[in-house]
């Protein structure tokens, strides 16, 4: 078992949080809404405070905001205006906290400028919130070696300290490898084969690839000057009391690379065996994005593999044809392995957000799969805590890996329709027919997790949003 | 007509083990034997087709053209340019690229069909195997059986350089062996246990490696100029004191294992290369440990982890051989200095006999839920039918020793010698007929329809015979002896809440729905003797709970159930899964 940090001492314990003391403020509700921006997240939350004094009387929390397709008919860059326009409106001007759960394209697009200023991100930059939370894959400082002397001590910590850089240049790399196998699947379906690559497979890797590929630039940078960053892990302490009174934040991953290790180690006889993997993860995804360089440079005509070598130009051998498409499909089930499995190492970099207010607890995972999941999920304390949240915002937009078993049938507040009880609220943001499929049972959102949470939850979908044309779905909590 | 007689060899170049394998700056190359055919441009023979298209980049590059026999001889294109002092530019001629992949996979061929006697089958329908030498831009290569197909990738090295998968020896050899083992045993690719999916590595390994040993050029190589290479003294004389199993396995083994991951050894022969080093160093069990002490670990429940203890296994078996006939070289003359060529050669010729041996063995393994114990049987039991007489060199007990040393005992625990039993049941044959069952699938079912109850097979599962082929050994007063090898499967689709219905019951995994539906498999190989009598029935009964239970454990665990793609033992897959150590434990999914 790993070490039993609880993530605060309060997670020991059952039930509603303390009643407040005289005169403390708390929020008495909150709204959700969650906006429709196709496949992608993002959600803001308005605490309310009628309490407090009339120009704070509502605390503005945005989740993610970032999109990789809309419905047919709906305009993505007028749609994600309209979002932007509609949490500016909603939040009467001013954000207290942005989190960004992680690095993809369907969560952080919106926070994009443009050189001339009329980006989603500049009308999200101008609501001045205090504190950004990302997770720390994204803390430029984590990037550099911690010191330029190599260490003698062999602890997990500063194996930790070594490897982190190390990691987060694996993440670039994948990043790169993404763009390359953009590059090539583009190719691959050309028009200039006479059998071009599987429609269907190509969108997927196409899809994945593109989520995938190195962040927006100008997205980054406006999240680091929008406000105070906060790149956190599990256990990262956060004190919320000024901004958002009477609100407690636990933060249940991603866990940092000594805490990945800890649950390796469990596993294996060998203590060292993660940091030995860590190294090879490393090399592959070096080596992956060096030959992802060169298929840039041949795919757009920059350079050939034998230059000097007589080939095919019109006609291909008879004989040879059949494998030949063999070949290409091959080709793009490769890519499309490799795309979903660098797509699971960005999900597991998610911040895991759970906040308590007015004894209702509120889960955020991003997109956090199992394995950033497993962490949190070993401590029974964690269990405990998890028991009675009462909002569950479903994970990676309802697919089949992101709501761990675990953590499921853990929750005590799914009920029936009829039965007593608080029950559990959900909600997802999806669209269907982008990511997954049915006949691997992969499809997203994964159908027997949506019957489950129609069935014992009150469920809410942003694709009825679509549906009835509407910019959201909202829903309340009264504390 | 005049009479010409035709080779029935021909000499082809290829590069000995890898580019990065220098002498005096020289690429290493070697000539090989491969069985003598009039090769159209690919190449392209009875057996190999090379297609040599690059998915990455859309481009067919053009084949040579073979010139045909004259005056008795075929000519090797490349053996001028590789005996040049400076030979690199076969590395950027994709001509020689395209003749190095038909000749290894042709060598690799010849050597099942050479241990075996006879014509050996690619696993998918159709004889000529599909090869691409440079497929696409991935450090990758692996078999597929769906495109019938191996396909070898290039990539960008750590220095810039373009390395390519199909330039090297190991590479080629293993994923050749892959094809091979699936046209001699096609359902071992079925779900079932990690050391069923390990087999199939771990043995394409131990073929590969043992077909770098066997060229006498890198055993000598090795010897001389490894890190860890035993002092030699003069005139090239070394004492064998110096020779012992540890020198051996450090400057030969470990020495292969620093060449595969030198400068260009990242992708897949970096991994192989940490592999090889891993079984190397795999510590051997002492006589009073725990037999299942790694097995009980779970990264040992990984195929590829899994494997490397089989090839711990073998290579400590190949190097126990070679201390043998060292030994023996010796004997008569204690203190005397061994001309190192000799040492040299019984290297090779150990890892010849170990090859051999290590082949034949599949035709005694069970065709189906195949364990290393099994193997380990058939592997004593191919050899005892090879060589009655094992007292020259003793290498039934250096097996089995080496294999113990890895917690693998014979599957057949009551002969003392580890292998096979006779067959004793009560048969019946005056309802099958001799002369087909030498070859008609058919007869052989009827044989074993008629005696199923002898061979404890189930009523209820569907029952098939997958292949009848001929087998030969050698009888003790020198004559060729033609036995008969087939194999029948047999599965059964049920609820898993019927799995309880068995007797002795098999267990239902703890979390299975009782309405999960799961394919259980049973099977065997058959070896008729000369007169058609059957001399073993080496199989793995359906309803053995004491194989099942824990087979649908490790499945369910695994996530198979849930995910049918995770239960395809694809071996691009494999690769990857070995290089970024993935796991699957889907029973948190939906």
């Amino acid at each position: 078992m790993p070490k039993k940090t609880a993530v605060k001492k309060s997670a020991a314990k059952k039930s509603a949080a303390k009643p407040a003391s005289k005169g403390k403020l708390r929020p008495a509700s909150l709204t959700i809404r969650a906006y429709q921006v196709g496949f992608g997240d993002c959600f803001l939350l308005t605490f309310k405070y009628p309490k407090a004094k009339a120009t704070d009387k509502e605390r503005h929390v945005l989740v993610d905001f970032g999109s990789t397709g809309m419905p047919k008919g709906i305009e993505s860059g007028e749609q994600m205006m309209k979002v932007a326009q509609d949490i500016q409106e909603r939040s009467g001007g001013k954000l207290h906290i942005v989190v960004a759960t992680h690095r993809h394209k369907d969560h952080i697009s919106g926070f994009t400028t443009k050189t001339d200023g009329s980006g989603t991100g500049e009308v999200i930059a101008a609501l001045k919130p205090d504190i950004v939370i990302q997770p720390w894959t994204e803390d430029p400082k984590a990037k550099e070696p911690a010191t330029k002397k190599k260490s003698k001590k062999k602890t997990q910590s500063h194996k930790a300290l070594a490897a982190t850089p190390l990691f987060i240049s694996s993440l670039n790399d994948m990043n790169t490898l993404a763009e390359a196998a953009y590059a090539e699947v583009m190719h691959l379906s050309s028009s200039k084969f006479r059998v071009p690559l599987d429609e269907d497979l190509a969108d997927q890797v196409a899809f994945l690839s593109d989520d995938n590929g190195l962040p927006n630039k100008a997205a980054v940078a406006n999240l680091a000057e929008m406000g105070t960053n906060h790149y956190v892990n599990y256990g990262y302490e956060l004190d919320l009391s000024r901004l958002l009174p009477g609100v407690k934040a636990h933060f249940l991953g991603p866990p940092n690379l000594e805490q990945h290790a800890e649950i390796q180690q469990e596993r294996s006889k060998d203590k060292n065996e993660f940091w030995m993997l860590q190294g090879a993860a490393r090399g592959f995804w070096r080596l992956q994005a060096t030959t992802g360089e060169l298929i840039k440079d041949f795919t757009s005509g920059n350079d050939q593999l034998f230059p000097e070598a007589d080939a095919y130009q019109d006609f291909f051998p008879a004989h040879s044809r059949w494998f030949i498409r063999q070949l290409r499909t091959l080709r793009g089930q490769q890519l499309q392995g490799l795309v979903r499995i660098l797509d699971k190492a960005m999900n597991n970099t998610s911040v895991i957000l759970l906040l308590e207010a007015g004894g209702k607890k509120l889960l955020f995972p991003g997109d956090a799969q199992i394995e950033n999941w497993e962490y949190a999920l070993k401590i029974e304390d964690n269990l405990q805590l998890l028991e009675d949240v009462h909002f569950y915002k479903v994970g990676h937009h309802g697919s089949r890996n992101a709501t761990p078993r675990t953590l499921w049938n853990n929750f005590a507040q799914k009920l029936k329709e009829g039965e007593q009880g608080p029950r559990l609220q959900t909600v997802v943001s999806t669209m269907k027919g982008k990511h997954g499929h049915a006949e691997s049972h992969t499809e997203v959102p994964r159908a027997t997790l949506v019957k489950e949470l129609v069935s014992l939850t009150d469920y809410e979908t942003t694709e009825d949003a679509a549906e009835n044309k509407k910019l959201y779905v909202e829903m309340e909590i009264i504390f | 007509m005049k009479n010409i007689s035709r080779p029935r060899t021909r000499r082809l170049t290829i590069i000995a083990q890898d580019p990065s394998v220098r002498v005096g700056g020289r690429v290493l190359t070697t000539e090989v034997d491969v069985p003598a055919e009039e090769i159209s441009p690919g190449p392209r023979g009875y057996r190999v087709q090379v297609v040599d298209y690059d998915t990455s980049t859309g481009v067919l590059y053009q084949p040579l053209e073979y010139p045909p026999l004259q005056n008795g001889r075929y000519i090797d294109p490349f053996k001028e340019v590789a005996d040049r002092p400076t030979n690199e530019t076969l590395l950027n001629d994709p001509h020689f690229h395209q003749q190095n992949v038909y000749t290894i996979v042709m060598k690799t061929l010849a050597r099942f069909e050479f241990a075996l006697g006879r014509r050996l089958s690619w696993g998918f329908p159709g004889h000529q195997i599909n090869v691409a030498p440079h497929a696409f831009a991935d450090a990758n290569a692996f078999y597929s059986k769906r495109d019938q197909a191996l396909v070898f990738g290039y990539f960008r090295g750590l220095s810039g350089e373009t390395v390519y998968s199909c330039l090297s020896h190991d590479v080629v050899a293993h994923e050749t062996t892959h094809a091979l083992l699936d046209g001699l045993r096609n359902r071992y690719t079925d779900p079932s246990s990690p050391e069923q999916a390990g087999f199939h590595e771990g043995f394409a390994d131990v073929v590969a490696l043992l077909s770098v040993f066997s060229l006498r050029d890198i055993v000598g190589l090795l010897l001389q100029s490894g890190p860890d290479a035993p002092k030699r003294q003069a005139n090239d004389l070394i004492s064998p004191q110096a020779l012992t199993i540890e020198t051996l396995k450090r400057s030969v083994l470990l020495g292969l294992a620093d060449q595969m991951g030198a400068e260009m050894g990242v992708g897949i022969r970096g991994d192989r290369a940490e592999a090889l080093r891993r079984s190397v160093d795999l510590p051997p069990l002492k006589e009073t440990d725990d037999p299942e002490t790694y097995r009980k670990l779970d990264e040992f429940q990984e195929p590829h982890r899994c494997g490397e203890l089989l090839v711990a296994a073998m290579l400590n078996a190949f190097l126990g051989a070679w201390r043998a006939r060292i030994d023996k070289l010796e004997r008569g003359r204690p203190g005397a200095k061994l001309d190192l060529q000799l040492v040299v050669d019984e290297g090779a010729a150990a890892a010849e006999q170990m090859l051999t041996i290590a082949i034949r063995a599949l035709d005694y393994a069970p065709p189906t839920d195949l364990q290393f114990s099994d193997y380990l049987s058939a592997l004593l039991t191919a050899d005892k039918e090879l060589m009655p007489d094992d007292s020259k060199y003793d290498y039934r007990e250096l097996i089995r020793k080496s294999f113990r040393a890895y917690g693998i005992e014979p599957a057949n625990i009551n002969s003392p010698d580890g292998t096979w039993e006779d067959c004793n049941a009560d048969l019946t044959y005056d309802r099958s007929h001799f002369e087909s069952m030498l070859r008609d699938p058919d007869e052989v079912f009827r044989f074993i329809w008629e005696n199923r109850k002898a061979l404890t097979l189930v009523d209820q599962a569907y029952t098939k015979v997958l292949s009848v082929r001929p087998c030969l050994r050698f009888g003790s007063d020198g004559f060729t002896l033609r036995e008969t090898v087939a194999e029948y499967i047999q599965m059964v689709t049920l609820q898993a809440q019927e799995l309880q219905l068995f007797e002795p019951p098999i267990g239902k995994p703890e979390a299975m729905p009782p309405t999960e539906e799961v394919t259980i498999y049973g099977g065997g190989t058959l070896i008729f003797d000369e007169y058609g009598k059957l001399k073993y029935h080496v199989f793995n009964r359906l309803n053995n709970s004491i194989r099942q239970t824990p087979r649908l454990r490790y499945l369910w665990k695994w996530g198979y159930f849930q995910d049918p793609d995770a239960a395809q033992n694809a071996f691009a897959r494999l690769h990857l899964g070995r290089a970024l150590n993935l796991k699957s434990n889907l029973t948190e999914a939906f």
